[in-house]
């Protein structure tokens, strides 16, 4: 293996010392002296027509300097399908669907303000599951789509009907995941501010910075250079501040126009916990066709992705989440039927892992009942079918590098697979499961591209500036990078400051969103540091008066490859090439495209999770008692903050299994909208995780890596519901594993 | 209506006058401008907002400024020694415990309570200290780590 410096050290985060110390700066901390604070007015009916908005006694009251509607917003938008408004004249179409917005001198009066709006509405009869949206005579959401049916996105592969009436076994189940929330720790918030130049200047806590620039400039009709988005640190994503707009992102634009002055908004917890999209309700049928020897022979999902009042990411997620499952395994015959539909839900979003954790836990848990029916060893049936490298899989894409065997491997030896499954103990049980995520991807509604931009500019003293087009979330992308063009340029990385979140001065971005940063944002700043390296060696060339090819970077210097005695300091190199005759700057950017040859991901990270667990007869409860992941992450640049985001993707995964679900009442509202009763898993929950970190050198991304941070996640529910029924005997097929569902279906049994 | 308080934080003696009706919290963040003090919930249920009130750890989004009024209170920008990171803090940079940071001050906040009155913890007394304060990011493990470090270096010092 190669030898690295900084590539594949365990190096601590470039921005934890301002993070322990409380300087970091959020979007949440931003004030401004003359600042007004906006409210929303929110829906509290789930479907009605708006007969009547009267906003007259809001306007009057004192400290109230703007008041807004429908017609001051007159856009139109969405991921795939382009049916939201930012606030709604016509029809709501869930509770919190937003109305009127409000700008006044501070929380109380904007919140008092928007309780004075006055409107008439007509209820209409309303549907809260795609499966009641779905039949006939539902309720009509959107005019023309009759059925509720928004998108209807499909794969097929071989003949799966021919498949399943040769097979050996043919067995067919229905699963359900609930909606779920990202919890982001800073919830979504933006400041809008204006100034007399005409210009607007947009905080906003964002994994997407630049795209919102491109947003707004289509709906102002504004050049993009007059509009600068800003993202400071952002606490947590998680996906749902990725592509999806926000009504309080157009009210604060809208709202500082109108009043000169800036304008923040701000969601409540209660807002954070419904109306910052969701984790998509999934309905999932899968029929498996499989012969004796364990292989197989046909597979056909149904997945029913509830999208609520707008589609949102519902298609594009449903669609990717049917390409990737056909990568999981070596499938002869393969169908996907997908279905984005509408209900008056608060609607969905992109959630870490795309529709991808649903629809692995239908196909995961499935594999695991069959096994059990067939007599199989789980892990043995995932071998035998598993992808390798070079094979397409059905849904035509190339996998170019592949660890799944080697994953699924590692995690059974590390928990103790083979002896424990032969010697179980009572009430104990193992489960096991495995995945595959993309790296980046390609949506075909967005223009064809996978790309990352970067910039390198040396200094006078031998620091660099790397500007980036990647956010750091929170994931660590900005210590990866350092350590990549530090890496690369031979210099420390305390000497690079690393730069984002500032569409005025930081390239162009495709997003900071499906785990791609590491391994394409990562190749962007890898390709723009070669160049500058290169420029570096070219001036110190000629200032040695030597080949460049004979000389190397390392150390903060310029040595002469065999001969270290000759040596020039890169500073000297910066200033010697800036002050000469007709003087240079070392400066490079790169714009790096990930190519994946029509496939929907230039690369797959495949990872397998192994859990053990111990359920109490007597009260329903799990009790998870180990956690073992392997991810095959193509290479480990930063293996600590890798391990981070297993450990994490882990937590939100148990949480997912076992306790997580958005919950609302008969009319639609919210039923649960705080810690106390959307329970996130403490730390007395949480159980030993050993994160095991695959590599396998994938030729694509940057050094070799792949993505990790929503593969780290994917799997975990799946190998739970399976420890669970080995370790009480049944099977719960709708998520979240509560102690109850436990109790009933074990009593169902007796 | 307005009361005046006086408070000491960090060290430094401030004399404000307060609606009654907020928070340490509020006052904290937009009075004191010490933005350091995260909230993630306002209602005591994520810990996010921890500070040391008279050598406890609180959550201060639940305590009315008016209430500590005459109290001592630390908060993380109180910590380092000018540029000498405190051990806790050197901790959590060391063992990778900050993901996004919106939880790291109340966690650094409630360790730092903790382990003046429980300087020997197992993992068991470090989970159930910080059993109140929740963290989305990174499953816990290296923070329950970074405290059980900084125990043992505390220990030692
Ligand atoms: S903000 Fe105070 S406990 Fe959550
Ligand atoms: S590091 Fe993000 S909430 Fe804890």
């Amino acid at each position: 293996m190669e030898h690295f410096k900084y590539v594949g050290k365990s190096v601590p985060r470039v921005d934890a010392n301002v993070k322990v110390t409380g300087e970091a700066r959020y979007t949440v901390d931003i004030a401004f002296p003359n600042m007004l604070w906006g409210k929303l007015l929110r829906s509290p009916l789930a479907h009605a027509r708006i007969l009547h908005i009267d906003t007259s006694k809001a306007e009057k009251l004192p400290g109230v300097k703007a008041v807004i509607t429908g017609k001051d917003t007159p856009f139109t938008y969405g991921v795939t399908h382009m049916d939201q408004k930012p606030l709604h004249m016509n029809k709501v179409r869930h509770v919190g669907d937003a109305i009127a917005a409000v700008a006044a001198v501070d929380e109380e009066t904007a919140q008092e303000a928007v309780e004075l709006i006055k409107v008439d509405y007509e209820e209409l009869p309303a549907v809260f599951h795609p499966l009641d949206a779905m039949l006939p005579g539902a309720p009509v959401i959107h005019e023309g789509v009759e059925g509720n049916v928004a998108a209807r996105p499909s794969y097929e592969n071989g003949d799966v009907e021919k498949a399943f009436a040769e097979s050996d076994y043919v067995f067919e189940d229905t699963f359900e995941t609930p909606p779920i929330a990202h919890v982001c720790p800073e919830p979504h918030v933006c400041v809008a501010k204006w100034d007399h130049s005409g210009k607007l200047t947009f905080y906003v806590s964002s994994q997407m910075p630049s795209l919102a620039r491109t947003h707004f400039a289509n709906f102002l009709k504004m050049p993009e250079s007059r509009i600068r988005v800003i993202t400071n640190y952002v606490g947590g994503a998680f996906g749902s501040k990725t592509l999806s707009r926000f009504p309080i992102e157009f009210a604060s634009v809208i709202l500082s126009r109108k009043t000169g002055r800036p304008v923040k908004f701000q969601h409540t917890r209660e807002e954070e916990f419904h109306y910052s999209t969701l984790q998509f309700r999934f309905v999932i049928t899968v029929k498996t066709g499989i012969n004796k020897d364990g292989i197989i022979t046909g597979r056909h999902f149904k997945a029913i992705c509830e999208c609520g009042g707008y589609v949102s990411h519902g298609a594009s997620i449903t669609s990717v989440a049917g390409a990737l499952q056909g990568v999981l395994y070596r499938y002869k015959n393969y169908k996907y039927d997908g279905y984005a539909v509408y209900t008056n839900v608060p609607y969905g979003g992109a959630w870490r892992g795309l529709g991808n954790p649903p629809v692995h836990f239908a196909g995961e848990a499935q594999l695991n009942m069959i096994a059990a029916e067939i007599g199989v060893d789980p892990l043995e049936l995932r071998l035998t079918n598993a992808t390798h490298a070079g094979d397409t899989s059905a849904t035509g894409a190339l996998v170019r590098s592949c660890g799944l065997s080697k994953c699924l491997e590692k995690v059974a030896e590390e928990i103790g697979w083979k002896e424990k499954r032969t010697n179980p103990r009572p009430n104990h049980g193992l489960g096991i499961a495995c995945g595959v995520h993309f790296t980046g991807i390609r949506l075909p509604t967005m223009p064809d591209t996978d790309f990352a931009e970067a910039k390198i500019m040396v200094n006078d003293d031998g620091s660099v500036n790397l500007t980036t087009s990647c956010v750091d979330l929170g994931q660590g992308s900005n210590t990866v990078l350092t350590q990549i063009a530090a890496e690369v340029l031979g210099i420390d990385m305390d000497r690079i400051n690393t730069i984002y979140g500032d569409t005025e001065t930081c390239p162009m971005e495709w997003g900071t969103r499906a785990s791609r940063v590491t391994a394409i944002g990562g190749m962007a700043v890898k390709k723009a540091s070669e160049n500058a390296r290169d420029q570096i060696l070219r001036a110190a060339g000629e200032k040695l008066e030597i080949n460049p090819d004979d000389l190397e970077l390392k150390d903060n210097k310029v040595l002469v490859k065999g001969n270290p005695s000759i040596h020039m300091s890169i500073s000297e190199v910066a200033r010697f090439n800036r002050y000469r005759e007709n003087g240079q700057a070392i400066m490079a950017t790169n714009h790096w495209d990930a190519p994946s040859h029509g496939n929907i991901s230039s690369a797959f990270s495949f990872g397998a999770k192994a859990i053990e667990v111990e359920v109490d007869p007597g009260t329903g409860r799990t009790k998870v008692l180990r956690v073992v992941v392997a991810n095959d992450l193509g290479r480990a640049i930063n293996p600590a903050g890798a391990c981070g985001q297993i450990e994490g993707g882990v937590h939100m995964g148990l949480g997912m299994a076992s306790t997580e679900e958005i919950m609302l009442n008969e009319k639609g509202g919210m039923a649960n909208n705080q810690f106390l009763d959307y329970r996130v898993l403490t730390p007395l929950d949480m159980p030993p995780i050993t994160p095991i970190l695959v590599e396998t050198n994938d030729p694509v991304g940057a050094f070799g890596a792949k993505g990790i941070g929503e593969m780290a996640l994917i799997g975990t529910p799946d190998a739970f519901v399976s420890a669970v029924h080995a370790a009480a005997g049944v099977w719960i097929r709708k998520l979240p594993v509560t102690p109850e569902k436990v109790l009933l279906a074990m009593k169902a049994k007796k | 209506m307005k009361k005046t308080i006086t408070l000491k934080v960090n060290g430094e003696t401030f004399n404000l006058d307060v609606e009654d009706r907020r928070t340490l919290a509020e006052v904290i963040r937009e009075d004191l401008h010490l933005l350091g003090t995260h909230m993630i919930c306002e209602k005591g249920e994520c810990g996010a907002c921890t500070v040391i009130m008279d050598g406890l750890a609180i959550n201060s989004c639940l305590v009315l400024a008016a209430d500590a009024n005459g109290k001592e209170i630390e908060t993380i920008e109180g910590l380092a020694q000018g540029f000498e990171l405190h051990p806790i803090q050197k901790n959590f940079v060391e063992k990778g415990a900050v993901q996004c940071g919106m939880c790291t001050s109340g966690m650094i906040m409630t360790a730092k309570a903790f382990l003046q009155k429980k300087p020997h913890p197992d993992e068991e007394e470090v989970r159930h200290a910080i059993a109140g304060n929740f963290c989305r990011c990174t499953g816990y493990v290296r923070i329950v780590d970074a405290v059980l470090s900084s125990a043992s270096e505390l220990k030692e010092s």
